[in-house]
């Protein structure tokens, strides 16, 4: 068994240390990697980039990409996503970014409407096989 | 090191909601010796449409369909580890706890419920995580 902490790949996704979470980026536990809530930040500056779903959704993917391939994983290895909209009328808006990202043999996923942190539209966190 | 990633199905194909509403995302995925299903709505198993209904019926219908995703994939109700439970309304969460009992009278997984919108006029929707 172990844990292994998965370090920001990019300055600009350290929301520990830029934002005060208290969290990690992601976590290693055995043959899985789990992925903390993403929203819509540049990767180089942390700067956060409001927009629309589609906008704030393409950022998360590319963000999690980021992580994912620093941690020897990718897209095509996750297993579950949890998506948070801040409104469930966007459903279909997200859906159409989203399966660009996750074509073939998509992953679970379960969609939660609530409010979103600083005002974001999208958050999205994952589980992927660590490779 | 290598683990599989493997799509599940559920053996009823009326249960496969993401495949008959035409949804990014599959309707349960197998690794790393676990399984990760999607979140579940209230669907009547033999005609595969929506069955909306008080949060009583629905948590009923969606987790008896849940025991058949488990087991069309080999695992069970009682190797769940985690569930997230979605209701339209958290005054109704004794409602669906209620129904909820039933179907993990012993050692119940840990679980969180959560009050958020849900689509199309739906009450209750529930994903979890079981053993392989």
């Amino acid at each position: 068994m172990n844990r292994e902490i998965i370090p920001a790949p990019a300055v600009g996704l350290d929301f520990r240390k830029l934002y005060g979470h208290q969290q990690s980026i992601a976590i290693r536990a055995n043959d899985l990697i789990f992925v903390s809530g993403m929203v819509a930040v540049a990767p180089e500056t942390g700067e956060r980039l409001h927009g629309s779903v589609t906008s704030e959704a393409h950022r998360i993917f590319q963000n999690l990409k980021l992580i994912l391939e620093s941690a020897g994983s990718s897209l095509a290895q996750i297993v579950q996503v949890h998506a948070f909209i801040y409104d469930r009328i966007e459903y279909d808006v997200l859906n159409r970014v989203y399966e660009k990202y996750l074509v073939h043999q998509p992953p679970a996923r379960t969609v939660w409407s609530v409010k979103i942190e600083s005002g974001f539209k999208v958050q999205l966190d994952a589980i992927a096989i660590a490779q | 090191m290598s683990t599989k990633r493997e799509i599940i199905q559920p053996k009823n194909a009326n249960l496969n909601v993401s495949k008959n509403f035409s949804l990014p995302h599959s309707p349960g995925v197998r690794a790393g010796g676990f399984i990760f299903l999607s979140g579940m709505v209230s669907i009547d198993p033999a005609t595969g449409e929506r069955a909306m209904g008080t949060v009583a019926s629905e948590t009923r219908q969606i987790l008896s369909n849940m025991a058949h995703m488990l087991e069309s994939a080999g695992s069970a109700m009682n190797k769940v580890v985690k569930v997230n439970v979605l209701l339209y309304d958290m005054l109704e969460w004794d409602n669906m706890n209620r129904v909820y009992r039933e179907f993990f009278p012993t050692d119940p997984p840990a679980r969180t419920t959560c009050g958020v919108q849900l689509a199309g006029g739906l009450k209750v929707e529930i994903e979890c995580i079981a053993l392989a």
